[in-house]
Formats: structure tokens, C-alpha cells, sequence
């Protein structure tokens, strides 16, 4: 009982990371469909989660059933959804430019840092198709126009899930 | 995009993505020298990588709108055009109002059946509890054990304000300090369960020491910082067993709370926020390395 209120508890510490997953998902679609998405994908999964027809063991895996849903609802939703504008840059272009499934996983990876196995889970497919996907996905996107590797490569990364309480 | 045929161009995407295993990693690291066409498809990707990233963290390191806080807590809003139906009545002449499918109703009886019968069970207990109070007082008997032990339960960053306010500036602000570090994390790793200091000095701290403290419900352990300028930063943690929630503290004192590993960790301390959230972030990563990383 306790431990279910912990994890839905818990998965608001991930509404920033999937804030970020869901706007690069959406590529330039805009703000507002990227925000309903993630409450969306928390509600539903939070719902299931008290009516236990989802029985995470963990955190992490609720998270990852988060994720699972926000690509499900994402798909249907960014069907005919308008392109990127003129103002983003190049990379956003390029990713409003690969296939959703291409672009579902290369996100996983490379902006959210799942392993394969978890991105595979999430997208629903084995890891041979998740990774034939990213291995697509990073050939169509090309190297045109992006900057060599930052400095801050990583250090950023533990910023998502701490939190200011006072 | 000819990789040898030991390394396959999977090999390289997993290097990237920190899917390879030590020994693994080696060798493609060693196929990359000799092979610098494979080396610029390494390099493309990182820069893919590093792209996306300062394209959108920023949107990870905003204030999530007040619709998304507590999302996950709250039940979804019943679709439209579709009442709030409970019953399973049918509902003749309203289009999308269809009965329920038996199996639901089933599913919400069920569900009423155990409210009622724990709301039953509540109420016994409850009354149990009122008649057996009532009794003690009518007795006259000292007092039942006041419910004062629950309230006192309090979260993790007020515990952590009370310690810091306690000891950051004690005349002895540390148990053990830095230069008997061994003897510091063996203590911690004895009473609180976890041993491991992190380095802050990236930036701009170093350990002065640390204590084992009482903590909200199992002994925790506060290590103190100090800048050079005389600053000090106190680092709290503790087993997380309950969940309590976050609250303020008194004065300027920062309170920034995360978990990792099964612990609370709260840093507390009256350095700007900037320094406050980078010594938080050198922190928590320091604490989710490996532990044959510790110092």
C-alpha cells in the first residue's frame, strides 16, 4: 500500500526528464502537445498503478512504464502534427525528419540515457529492432552543422532528479 | 562504415552508449585507432548526442507547469461526453453513455465490498481504541502512551535544518574529522549503513568530517564541508524507510533533498543557490558512483 503511494509518488520526480523526452519527441510540434502528453502518460500510469493492474517493483520500472505510455499516446497525437518552425536548430529539424519509431528510440538512448534492453521495453520491440532503429535513426540524422562535443558532456546529468525544497 | 570484422558497427554504437563491458570496450577502443573512418562515425554520434542534449535539457531544468505536479497522484479526467456513470444503468437516448461491461461493475463491487468492509474493520479498531482510552482515564491510570511518537515523525530536510543549526557552528562541529577518514566511514557504514564521502572538492568544498546523528527514524550521519572562505555546507543522510514530506527551514539556509541508493540525502547549507545546486549535483553523482570509487 505504502510502497504503491511511494512509486506514484515518486514519478513526479521524473515529470522534468519526461518533460525534456516528450518535447524532443515531438520535434518543434510544440510546447502544449508535449506537456498533455506527459500528464497523460502520468495519469494513466499512476491510475493503473492504484487500481493494480500495473504492479511495478520499483521506481524504475514505473518509470519506464511512463515512458511505454507516453510513447503509445505520442504516436497517435504526433500523427499530423504541424513540423519544427524556422527558429529551432538544426538538430530539431533533423529529428522531425526521422521516422517515429527511428526517433522514439534514438531519443531513449541518447537524450535519456536508457540502456538498450529499457528502450526496447518501452517502445515494445526486441533489442535487435530497438537498436537496427538507433542505428537508422543516427545515419539518417547526419552530422551536418553540429558542434563538436561540449564540455559539460554528462555533468548535467544528475541535475533532473534532485530537488530544491527550500 | 566498414568496421573489421571482430567489430561490427552494433560495437560502436554500444561504446557510444556505454553498452559495452570493460574488456569489450577495450578492444573497440583499440579498433578505433586503427581505424579512423570508424573513429569520425564515433565522433559524429557523440556530437548527435551532445546536440540533442543542449537542445533540450533546458526543458528538464524548468519548473514543471502546476497541471504536470503531482499528475501521476491524481485520476485521470473522465473523457468527454461520457458522465461520471457508476451505477451500470443503461441510459436510454444519450449516444456514448453505454452500459458498462460486466466484468467492470464486477471489478467496483469488488472494490466496494473491500471499502466497506475496511471502513467495518476501521471503526472496530477505532472504537476499541476509544473505549480502552476511556477507560484508562476513568481509571485514572497515568495516560496511555500520548500519540506524540507519530507526530514527531518528521521528514528528512527538517531533520537535516536541525542538525545543520545543531552543529555547523558547534566548537566541535565533527565526530571524526577528515584526516581519520577510514575511521569516519567505517563508523558510518556501522551505524547509518552507508560509507561514502563524496568529493566535493570540484567544487570549491572540502571534508572537515562527519558525525553519526539522530535522524528521523534510524541513526543518519552528517558530514560537514568547508570552503575556503570559512563557508560550510552539511551533508545529511539517512535509510529511507518513510516518506515524509519536504518542508522549509528557518533563515537563508538552502535545503536541496534527492535520493539515490535507498537513502535520503539532503545538503544543507547558506551558500548561494548556484553553489547550492552545483555542490548537489557533484554530490549525488559522486554518491551513485561505484563504490570501489570511494575515497
Amino acid at each position: 500500500m505504502g510502497r504503491r503511494a511511494d512509486i506514484i509518488a515518486g514519478l513526479g520526480g521524473a515529470t522534468p526528464a519526461l518533460r525534456r523526452y516528450a518535447r524532443a519527441l515531438c520535434a518543434g510540434a510544440g510546447q502544449a502537445i508535449a506537456d498533455d502528453l506527459v500528464q497523460s502518460a502520468l495519469q494513466s500510469v499512476g491510475a493503473r498503478i492504484r487500481s493494480r493492474e500495473l504492479r511495478p517493483a520499483d521506481l524504475a520500472e514505473a518509470r519506464i512504464e511512463t515512458y511505454a505510455a507516453l510513447v503509445g499516446l505520442a504516436e497517435k497525437k504526433l500523427a499530423n502534427a504541424p513540423g519544427p518552425a524556422s527558429r529551432h536548430p538544426p538538430i530539431v529539424h533533423g529529428l522531425a525528419g526521422l521516422g517515429f519509431d527511428e526517433r522514439a528510440v534514438l531519443l531513449l538512448v541518447s537524450l535519456e540515457g536508457f540502456g538498450y534492453d529499457a528502450a526496447a521495453r518501452i517502445v515494445g520491440a526486441t533489442r535487435e529492432t530497438a537498436l537496427a532503429r538507433l542505428m537508422r535513426a543516427r545515419a539518417a540524422l547526419g552530422v551536418e552543422g553540429l558542434r563538436p562535443v561540449a564540455l559539460l558532456e554528462g555533468a548535467r546529468r544528475a541535475a533532473s532528479h534532485l530537488r530544491v525544497v527550500k | 562504415m566498414t568496421p573489421s570484422a571482430l567489430i561490427e558497427e552494433a560495437d560502436l554504437h554500444a561504446l557510444v552508449d556505454g553498452e559495452l563491458d570493460p574488456e569489450r570496450r577495450r578492444k573497440v577502443e583499440d579498433h578505433l585507432l586503427q581505424h579512423p573512418e570508424d573513429a569520425a562515425l564515433v565522433e559524429g554520434w557523440r556530437r548527435q548526442n551532445a546536440a540533442l542534449r543542449a537542445a533540450f535539457e533546458p526543458v528538464a531544468l524548468e519548473t514543471p507547469p502546476l497541471s504536470l505536479r503531482e499528475a501521476a497522484a491524481r485520476p485521470p479526467a473522465p473523457p468527454v461526453g461520457q458522465g461520471p456513470i457508476e451505477t451500470g444503468a443503461i441510459h436510454w437516448g444519450r449516444p456514448g453513455a453505454a452500459p458498462r461491461p460486466p466484468r467492470k461493475l464486477d471489478e467496483i463491487r469488488a472494490s466496494r465490498r473491500r471499502q466497506a468492509l475496511a471502513s467495518t474493520l476501521l471503526t472496530l479498531v477505532a472504537g476499541a481504541a476509544a473505549a480502552v482510552a476511556a477507560l484508562l482515564f476513568l481509571a485514572s491510570r497515568p495516560p496511555a502512551p500520548s500519540p506524540t511518537l507519530t507526530m514527531a515523525a518528521t521528514s528528512y530536510a527538517a531533520r537535516a535544518g536541525l542538525t545543520y543549526a545543531t552543529y555547523i557552528l558547534d566548537a566541535r562541529p565533527v565526530e571524526i574529522d577528515a584526516g581519520r577518514r577510514g575511521e569516519l566511514l567505517a563508523r558510518l557504514q556501522e551505524r547509518v549503513g552507508f560509507s561514502r564521502a563524496p568529493d566535493l572538492s570540484g567544487v570549491g568544498l572540502r571534508l572537515l568530517g562527519g558525525r553519526v546523528t539522530p535522524g528521523v527514524a534510524a541513526p543518519a550521519a552528517f558530514l560537514i564541508y568547508q570552503r575556503d572562505d570559512g563557508a560550510r555546507v552539511g551533508l545529511y543522510f539517512e535509510r529511507a524507510e518513510a516518506v515524509a514530506a519536504p518542508s522549509g527551514q528557518r533563515g537563508q539556509v538552502s535545503v536541496i533533498e534527492w535520493r539515490a541508493g535507498g537513502f535520503a540525502f539532503v545538503l544543507v547549507g547558506a551558500l548561494p543557490p548556484s553553489a547550492m545546486q552545483a555542490a548537489a549535483e557533484a554530490a549525488a553523482a559522486a554518491v551513485v558512483a561505484s563504490p570501489t570509487e570511494a575515497k
